[in-house]
């Protein structure tokens, strides 16, 4: 095997695992605040989180696999480490995006939620009886 | 708290132009408007002192909880779908007294105002 096809080889392997990786977080923790959002509803919560991790891997996988091209030749060793590292690097960093994305979401999702059941933002001055007519 | 009870002053402008808006306002809580010292309001609340309504705004909740000027207000604005994260803003304890002022002022200063605005529409 030449250092071209090895460099491609780990650069999948690496950021497959990677996505693999942000995606079983994202699944397992948003979970929580899903069934908070959606009022304890568990099975609505489990469908919205397995949506959203499918999006996140078409996002990713789609991304990682346009971005494969290198578009020039390699043909030491130091120059696949280097290669490898840019690559690997800004697919991190496209998943970091990604992942704060869905955090955001997330948490607009919570607030939205949770906004609609506060209390009064004041206390009240006095209490009256009320005759109903 | 399913209902709040706005008793309003009928025979200010300002407070009945605020009503027609409050009306359009999609709401999480129902609004419900009674105009201050009439009959209906004295016999649903007949132990409120309703000298006092005609001060300021008067909010009054389904489980008798009773908001007087500015908090009125603060309540109001918490009733409405879009201003309910305003309502915490302004409540919170760096604004709060400038929203007290702002209110007091605006609710002593009422009928001049209605002057104003009717006088700049026509």
């Amino acid at each position: 095997m030449n250092i071209e096809i090895v460099t491609y080889l780990l650069y999948l392997g690496i950021t497959i695992a990677l996505t693999i990786w942000v995606a079983q977080t994202l699944h397992k923790n948003g979970r929580i605040f899903l069934v908070d959002v959606f009022h304890g509803n568990e099975p609505l919560a489990d469908s919205v989180n397995h949506l959203l991790v499918v999006g996140f891997y078409l996002i990713n996988l789609g991304f990682v696999s346009l971005a494969l091209k290198l578009g020039y030749d390699i043909s030491t060793p130091k120059e696949g480490i280097e290669a490898l590292s840019v690559k690997v690097g800004t697919v991190m960093l496209v998943l970091g995006g990604m992942h704060f994305f869905n955090l955001l979401l997330f948490s607009r999702m919570r607030r939205r939620a949770t906004i609609r059941n506060a209390p009064p933002p004041v206390s009240p001055d006095a209490f009256t009886p009320i005759e109903e007519v | 708290m399913s209902t709040l009870t706005l008793l309003y002053d009928p025979e200010c402008g300002l407070c009945r132009r605020v009503q027609g808006w409050l009306a359009e306002q999609p709401k999480l809580i129902e609004l419900r408007m009674i105009p201050i010292k009439t009959d209906s309001a004295r016999r649903r609340y007949p132990r409120l002192n309703h000298e006092m309504t005609s001060e300021d705004l008067t909010a009054i909740s389904d489980r008798g909880e009773v908001y007087f000027g500015p908090k009125a207000w603060l309540m109001v604005l918490w009733t409405l779908t879009k201003y309910r994260e305003w309502s915490y803003r302004l409540a919170a304890p760096e604004l709060l007294p400038t929203t007290r002022r702002v209110v007091s002022l605006v609710s002593q200063h009422r009928y001049q105002i209605s002057r104003v605005a009717t006088s700049i529409s026509r």
